[in-house]
């Protein structure tokens, strides 16, 4: 285990570290400007991934390791975007659910069952 | 990556060859810092695992959500700015992390005091981040009067989420600062002088993954 | 594949204890700490044991126990379950078996990081104090939510233990995740950083794959459930409603409001998948171990094993909501969960395939751990075959709460671990303690604890059938059961207190043998793998004395032709045969 440094020119870390007060000042816009909609989260989440692509890749020296370790830290967390996809997925169900069921104002489906009519107060 | 780009081998040759050598599956990574990767994919469960929690309780929510750039606002030269506080903790931690990376880069040319000067930077601003958020905390409780348990402004998950998430993150933060601080006492006392450097990088490593917290937490909750 | 890589662990000094607290008590050495684990496993999984009894007797004969109130009854249903699963298994496969066998499988001279490993073993140990405390008199006693905890009716007052017993459990599982987490990453760091010359992953044994894989999905699964346990008490605490809707509650509108229980179900279900294979992946490791060397035959497809391992490792991570089919989750989710259970069985198949491929024409030797390797084959198949019924919506939603979804998963996951366990246990006891277990108590063993689980488990899928519900304290007015139902209840009972007494057989053969036991010798069954290449038995401190072993070939060179004997250990160079 001869070379298990990381040595790299100072001037990356400046670079980066400089990148990130950009991209922070950069989404801390996207809320002053008020964007809204589709293009406020895209933003959001553009800048958010540009960090923290940037702090893993460079602060956290991904960018010079080995592929090997690369991936066996990457891609194990790929089966948490399975989980929030469904529990999204679910979610707007639920949601549905409730206003249907609970939601005073909403009027309730015609052909849903007595029992849950009575159940929605 | 270096070496493979010496060698001339593709990324995916270099995968299969060091999975199928013998001694070590991560060529030249110290047994610690494998370890500390390991452990941080397992605190990215964690983390990620409150997040969608959040996620799935504010998408099912009926109440209305509180607006966080306006609850998270503060007064400065009598005008309200939305998330100013936010924005000077994203700084610090933000600046924290560049001392840090700076440490180790000092660490691996065994510049001792360099290294303890810059993990002390380090850990001071880590310590201030979380007096920030004891302010933030405090201000939210007396004076918005969000709790845990009760919200004024809307859906009650919003407290709770808010203090569960950053606090869980501020216990993060503190368990850092005082890791940095034993490590940079021990680089300055000269513990490591005859190995190398690795436990500056390590610490970094979990230094670094705070900060990379902070940005989703940043992101998801104050900014959505 | 040989490189010229030096192993860093010869240039790191070991930690040599002074004292005889040092060396036993508070010991740094892997093989301590796994006898450390496996004794306080064994011993909290005995409670257990006799809870189950408990409520066998509440069941088959109600009234018999008049102070065996309901409380009690779903007091001991989920500690009985939290227990065996976490307690037991978990702790067991990993934590003993794990410590044990991987540096020795891997030619390492300990763990890693031998003191966070030997936090391991006293953070588990608290958490199973701080389990116990919840039968402190006079605080209502554990939780009886069952071990699944769902809220809102786990913290909901008439629940018992709804105050003290379920911030016990939630605050031991808590605990429990801490330490295995360190046991964990001292297990993954080891197989993949500090294994011996010439020992590359794909001559690992199928023990170290097994628990390999497992702990691997252990730290990514626990903190699904860490994260639930932190959201509960919470709300049970200071109120918050992360889990809690609007309720009303013994006619009082509680203060929750808005909260979604559905998450509880995913985030536990999260972790609950991956915990079913984290105690089933190291009892294949083992069990492929076991048939390959009792039957004097090399692993029949010994790469596809691997490969079936790592991917129900992957695919256990997406099925998850196939135990929530009738939990009013999104409808959509059926079809979906459905799918990716149905396609687990394929890689599972495979194994089984394999160890019957493997057992094809060999020269079987009928040793206690070959009885057990081969009764667990049979169990698994039993029970991962009612698991394709449970996994298809359609015939789950009917199944849903009877027995037979109790005799799948005592089958699957409850009585095939064990086996393997029992297995591991009678094969490597010699190399622990240097001395072989009794064969002919361990065959009265063998034999009254495999055919008593077939007649406990087979007969509740015919209850389950016939809709008997699973977790009720007495079936009141069931004129619609058959007469043979409750027969069948009575004999199951009767089979369980035996099955349950003869362990006493197994832990008294323990204790005797390892003062009264023949000598083992170095290897007794004639294995290859590394742990039988020690120079001293029991294996020193530190394992391979002056030199680290070098590995030449993988662990299963049984009965090769032209070789004199019929098996040729990994440290043997090619070419030579012994």
């Amino acid at each position: 285990m001869a070379e298990v440094g990381q040595q790299h020119p100072i001037k990356v870390y400046f670079l980066v570290w400089l990148l990130l007060f950009v991209f922070s000042a950069a989404s801390y816009l996207v809320d002053i400007l008020e964007f809204e909609g589709l293009l406020r989260w895209l933003l959001i989440i553009i800048f958010m991934m540009l960090k923290a692509g940037f702090i893993v890749a460079v602060f956290m020296h991904m960018k010079w390791e080995r592929p090997t370790l690369i991936t066996a830290i990457l891609v194990p967390p790929l089966v948490l975007l399975v989980l929030m996809y469904l529990l999204a997925y679910e979610a707007d169900y639920a949601w549905a659910s409730r206003i249907v069921y609970f939601g005073g104002e909403v009027e309730p489906i015609p052909d849903s069952p007595p029992s849950h009519a009575s159940a929605a107060h | 990556m270096a070496e493979a780009a010496q060698t001339g081998q593709g990324p995916l040759t270099t995968i299969v060859e060091d999975w199928s050598s013998d001694v070590t599956t991560f060529k030249a990574v110290p047994w610690g810092k494998a370890m500390m990767w390991i452990f941080l994919l397992s605190d990215t469960f964690i983390f990620t695992s409150f997040l969608v929690s959040y996620m799935a309780v504010r998408m099912t929510q009926t109440d209305a959500w509180p607006v966080p750039s306006e609850v998270f606002a503060l007064e400065a030269f009598g005008y309200p700015v939305p998330l100013l506080l936010i924005a000077i903790m994203t700084f610090i931690l933000i600046t924290s992390s560049g001392t840090m990376a700076m440490a180790v880069n000092m660490g691996y040319r065994k510049r001792k005091v360099a290294v303890f000067w810059l993990m002390f930077a380090t850990a001071l601003l880590g310590a201030s981040f979380v007096g920030m958020q004891a302010f933030e905390w405090s201000k939210l409780i007396m004076d918005e009067g969000v709790k845990a348990w009760q919200n004024p402004m809307g859906a009650k998950q919003f407290g709770s989420f808010f203090f569960m998430i950053t606090g869980f993150h501020g216990l993060h933060v503190s368990a850092g600062v005082v890791y940095l601080l034993i490590v940079a006492i021990r680089v300055l006392r000269g513990r490591y002088d005859n190995t190398s450097f690795e436990i500056v990088e390590i610490t970094g490593l979990y230094w670094h993954f705070v900060d990379l917290v902070w940005v989703f937490i940043f992101a998801f909750f104050y900014l959505w | 594949m040989a490189t010229a890589e030096i192993p860093y662990q010869e240039t790191v000094p070991l930690h040599h204890p002074k004292t005889w607290i040092g060396k036993y008590v508070f010991s740094q050495d892997h093989k301590v700490i796994a006898v450390q684990y496996g004794i306080t496993a064994m011993a909290v999984g005995l409670v257990a044991l006799f809870l189950s009894d408990l409520m066998r007797i509440q069941i088959a004969f109600p009234g018999f126990m008049e102070w065996f109130v309901e409380d009690y009854y779903y007091q001991a249903i989920t500690m009985h379950g939290m227990i065996m699963v976490i307690y037991l298994l978990t702790a067991f496969l990993l934590g003993a078996f794990g410590n044990f066998t991987v540096p020795l499988m891997c030619g390492a001279r300990d763990m890693v990081f031998p003191f966070v490993n030997m936090l391991s073993y006293w953070v588990y140990l608290l958490s199973v104090i701080i389990l116990l405390l919840a039968y402190i008199p006079g605080l209502g006693g554990p939780t009886g939510a069952g071990w699944t905890l769902y809220p809102p009716q786990t913290i909901t007052e008439g629940t018992p233990g709804a105050d003290w017993g379920i911030t016990t459990m939630l605050a031991s599982l808590a605990v429990f995740i801490v330490a295995f987490t360190m046991g964990g990453l001292n297990y993954i760091t080891t197989i993949l950083q500090a294994r011996t010359r010439g020992m590359s992953l794909m001559r690992l044994p199928l023990t170290v794959w097994g628990i390999f894989v497992a702990t691997f999905l252990g730290l990514l699964a626990f903190p699904a459930l860490f994260v639930s346990a932190i959201m509960m008490i919470l709300d049970l605490k200071i109120g918050t409603s992360f889990f809690m809707p609007a309720i009303v509650s013994l006619g009082q509108t509680l203060a929750y409001d808005g909260g979604q229980p559905l998450l509880f179900q995913h985030l536990f279900w999260f972790f609950g998948h991956p915990e079913v294979y984290i105690v089933a992946l190291p009892a294949f490791g083992v069990v492929s171990d076991l048939i390959s060397v009792h039957a004097r035959k090399n692993i029949f497809g010994y790469r596809l094993m691997v490969w079936a391992l790592v991917f129900i490792g992957v695919l256990s991570f997406i099925v998850w909501a196939h135990h929530m089919f009738v939990a009013g989750m999104h409808p959509y989710f059926g079809f979906f969960f459905a799918t990716t259970t149905l396609i687990i069985a394929v890689p599972t198949a495979i194994k089984v395939y394999n160890w019957i491929l493997t057992l094809w024409k060999a020269n079987i030797k009928l040793t206690v751990p070959m009885l057990y390797a081969l009764s667990f084959v049979l169990t698994f198949i039993m029970g991962g075959i009612t698991g394709l019924f449970l996994g298809n919506v359609i015939i789950d939603i009917p199944l849903s709460d009877t027995y037979f979804v109790v005799a799948h998963f005592h089958m699957v996951m409850g009585v095939s671990p064990i086996l393997a366990i029992f297995g591991g246990i009678y094969h490597w006891y010699p190399k622990l303690t240097g001395r072989m277990l009794n064969d002919f108590w361990g065959k009265m063993h063998f034999w009254i604890t495999f055919l008593g689980t077939y007649i406990i488990y087979f007969p509740m899928h015919y209850l389950g059938f016939i809709g008997v519900p699973r977790r009720y304290y007495e079936n009141f007015d069931s004129s619609f059961y058959p007469a043979s139902a409750q027969m069948l209840n009575e004999v199951i009972t009767w089979t369980a207190l035996v099955v349950g007494a003869a362990q006493l057989i197994y832990v008294a053969n323990l204790v005797h043998s390892y003062f009264y036991g023949k000598p083992a010798g170095d290897n007794p069954w004639g294995a290859n793998s590394l742990e039988w290449c020690t120079p001293e038995t029991p294996p020193g401190h530190g394992n391979w004395g002056d030199k680290l072993p070098t590995v030449h070939r993988w662990a299963y060179d049984y009965s090769v032709p032209g070789s004199e004997k019929d098996f040729i250990p990994q440290t043997v160079p090619q070419g030579q045969s012994s």
